[in-house]
């Protein structure tokens, strides 16, 4: 179709995936949760963009809290700010009081905005990723490398999600050497054994399985014909407490994806307008993103916008088992983890120093209903089956 | 296919599981250093001066094969290796530490599950009505909250205000009862149990007191799964023909909730015991470190902080290994019941 062709089913207002996106963003406006988790969504987000007109930072990493003093107890909100630098950028009070250690609890609750949607949208989108390759390969082609992805999957799915993450963090090194020349040769070996296969005429997973095997020869030969394992670009790459769960939440996320989306395909697969675009020749790549992907993305969408407010859930418990964060990183599970001795302090007054673990706490709440409003909101929205009624 | 075969068949299926998961816990042991892995293979606290001699009697320095090998045998014959935090082997520390956790989870499973299936109900019934808003704004203000928190929030209302639930696992006169006096027999290690046991049912009411809050925040987190799965299915189950079928032949709709929609609601609930298990078995990680509950879950949490930044390596993962466990397990037992009560799966 021509781009002519295009703006004119546009400008007639006949175009049919606008009129869907028309009467979606209409459903959102009609039901009150969802506009309630939009908002919530809507504010952090503008907190996030906003946090350096917000909280002006003073360090050279501006995700460490900022330290005024160094008070070994906590301080209430109005609590005036005595380095004079911040002062001259006209901040004058701890709006939300002070942390243990003079750490200031609005700078960590604004930046720990920044931290939430780095952590939830990263984790995410790696899960995303590798689940839409590895559940269309298994969806679409089957066979061997759909029983071995299962299983696969149905191991790491076989652990609490919590749990495993605390094996991988500990597990994960601070200092990674990884050989970026051997990464780079599989991937061109792999790669380019497909291209030669398709052009060789093989068809379906024959190229694939082509590749794989040059993969694996190459393994074999690099590993064992020249020493264990040959090294040829090496690079260490530190990583810091945050890195490392980062790296173990996606390892522990995508096999909900790839499961998923590969019951999606499975669904759409056997359809009269999938059989069609085969018939008239379109190649595999042509057929999953254009007419498979299209029509089976909605439950991964939905599956997304929930998975953010949970992975963030588990981030803020691995910091307050203390494997997440550092302490006086602008984390919010982090600064109620460093809250803990000020709970039941034998002060008189027991809600005394309330500031330091209730206003990170409803950070964390806030973000979570919202991502979950969102979720919920899109089910109903985006389920094909209800989404007339 | 009987009930029987079909329950060989699928006990023959965890085996590959059960081995993938061991696979999994022995790949993750292959990311450490063979001095970090070594302390897999240590019995005693004596051996953690011969490093160097443990990497050379279990190869560890040689390939992943060889390393496999050995490491298989050892988790066999039931050793994973020496715990600093417990100052025990984890064999021995996960037995000792078992009986705690599990009688937190032996108070919260059932009412997590009537409360549930009960709430469900009540908000299929008056569905888009007042109990429905309620029950439905609640699971999803439990989905949202941290579980650490809540159990914080709980902690500063119920003990450091109002004083009536205290955290632990017990009072200072029930451990001093149950460790010094010498006259305390355990049975079966569930102390409230064993308190009655003993004669001595003050030491159950002190247990089970401080048992409130813990047990409080395994519910609220976990009961929003059971509440959204009995609303759905009896959703669903209020639809069918039966149930028009019997509103018709006039019966009360006492009678057409509770003995027709809700049973034939109940089976779909059983699908989401396996996210129970997984739920529970995080959430004790969680509450026990909240509530310094001496269970498996806390020895976790402080095994993965480690002492002095240095992680409590075969805990962790000993930890892990137990819990891949016993979610295959629950998993099993959940097919089969499903299988028992719903003959159209055996001949799938």
């Amino acid at each position: 179709m021509s781009i002519k062709s295009r703006w004119t089913e546009f400008r007639l207002g006949i175009r049919p995936a606008l009129d869907e996106l028309k009467f979606t963003m209409r459903q959102i406006r009609k039901s009150p949760l969802s506009i309630a988790g939009v908002v919530i969504i809507g504010i952090f987000a503008a907190i996030a963009i906003l946090a350096p007109v917000l909280a002006p930072s003073i360090t050279s990493d501006p995700y460490m809290m900022f330290h005024d003093g160094y008070s070994l107890i906590p301080l209430p909100p109005g609590t005036p700010i005595s380095d004079s630098y911040i002062r001259n950028l006209g901040w004058t009070v701890h709006y939300f009081g002070v942390a243990q250690g003079g750490l200031d609890i609005y700078y960590g609750c604004i930046w720990g905005t920044r931290t939430a949607f780095r952590i939830g949208v990263i984790v995410v989108a790696i899960g995303l990723a590798v689940g839409l390759v590895t559940g269309c390969l298994a969806g679409y082609y089957g066979g061997a490398i759909d029983e071995v992805l299962m299983r696969f999957t149905d191991i790491v799915l076989a652990f609490p999600g919590l749990i495993l993450a605390m094996a991988l963090v500990i597990a994960l090194p601070k200092e990674w050497s990884i050989d970026f020349g051997f990464i780079g040769l599989a991937i061109v070996i792999f790669l380019g054994l497909i291209i030669v296969g398709r052009s060789k005429k093989l068809t379906g997973i024959w190229p694939f399985m082509l590749g794989l095997l040059g993969l694996v020869a190459f393994v074999i030969v690099d590993t064992y014909a020249l020493g264990t394992p040959y090294p040829i670009f090496v690079q260490g790459i530190t990583l810091g407490s945050l890195d490392k769960v980062l790296i173990a939440l996606a390892l522990v996320g995508w096999p909900g994806y790839t499961r998923v989306i590969r019951g999606e395909i499975l669904r759409v697969r056997q359809e009269d307008y999938v059989e069609a675009s085969k018939a008239v020749g379109c190649s595999d790549l042509r057929i999953i993103a254009r007419h498979i992907l299209p029509n089976s993305i909605y439950p991964v969408v939905i599956m997304a916008s929930l998975d953010i407010g949970a992975v963030v859930l588990l981030a803020a418990a691995l910091s307050f088992l203390g494997i997440g964060a550092p302490i006086g990183f602008a984390d919010w599970g982090q600064m109620i983890s460093l809250a803990r001795n000020w709970i039941y302090s034998g002060a008189a007054n027991p809600w005394q120093y309330w500031y330091t673990y209730i206003i990170p706490g409803v950070f964390i709440f806030a973000f979570v209903l919202g991502w979950n409003l969102l979720g919920d909101a899109f089910r109903d929205i985006l389920d094909p089956t209800l989404r007339r009624k | 296919m009987g009930l029987g075969t079909y329950i060989v068949r699928r006990v023959l299926l965890i085996i590959p599981t059960l081995l993938g998961v061991v696979l999994l816990i022995f790949a993750v042991t292959q990311m450490f250093t063979p001095a970090q892995r070594a302390t897999l293979y240590i019995r005693s606290e004596r051996q953690a001066n011969q490093i160097n001699e443990i990497i050379r009697i279990y190869h560890l320095n040689e390939s992943v094969l060889v390393q496999f090998k050995d490491w298989f045998s050892q988790l066999l014959q039931g050793n994973l290796g020496y715990s600093l935090t417990a100052a025990a082997p984890v064999m021995q520390a996960m037995f000792q530490k078992l009986p705690a956790t599990f009688e937190l989870v032996v108070w919260s499973l059932p009412i997590t599950v009537l409360l549930g299936i009960y709430l469900g109900v009540q908000s299929a019934v008056h569905r888009d009505k007042l109990p429905d808003h309620v029950t439905r704004t609640l699971a999803i203000i439990g989905y949202s909250l941290p579980t650490f928190w809540l159990g914080i929030m709980l902690m500063a209302i119920f003990f450091a205000d109002l004083g009536w639930f205290p955290p632990e696992r017990m009072g200072t006169a029930a451990s001093t009862f149950i460790y010094v006096s010498g006259s305390w027999h355990t049975y079966t290690g569930l102390l409230t149990i064993d308190g009655l046991l003993n004669g001595q049912p003050w030491i159950t009411l002190d247990v089970l007191r401080h048992m409130v809050l813990p047990t409080m925040t395994l519910i609220i987190i976990n009961i929003a799964l059971i509440m959204r799965v009995m609303r759905s299915s009896m959703l669903e189950a209020l639809g069918k023909g039966y149930v028009i079928a019997a509103r018709a032949k006039g019966l009360s709709n006492v009678q057409v909730v509770n003995k027709h929609a809700r049973r034939n609601a109940l089976i779909p609930v059983m699908t989401v015991a396996g996210l129970l298990t997984a739920g529970l078995l995080t959430g004790v990680v969680i509450t026990e470190t909240v509530f310094n509950i001496d269970g498996i879950g806390r020895w976790a949490a402080i095994a993965a902080g480690g002492s002095g930044g240095v992680p409590d390596i075969p805990a962790v993962l000993g930890f892990a290994l137990f819990t891949g466990i016993v979610y295959v397990f629950a998993n099993l037992i959940v097919d089969i019941m499903y299988a028992y009560i719903d003959p159209r799966i055996r001949l799938m």
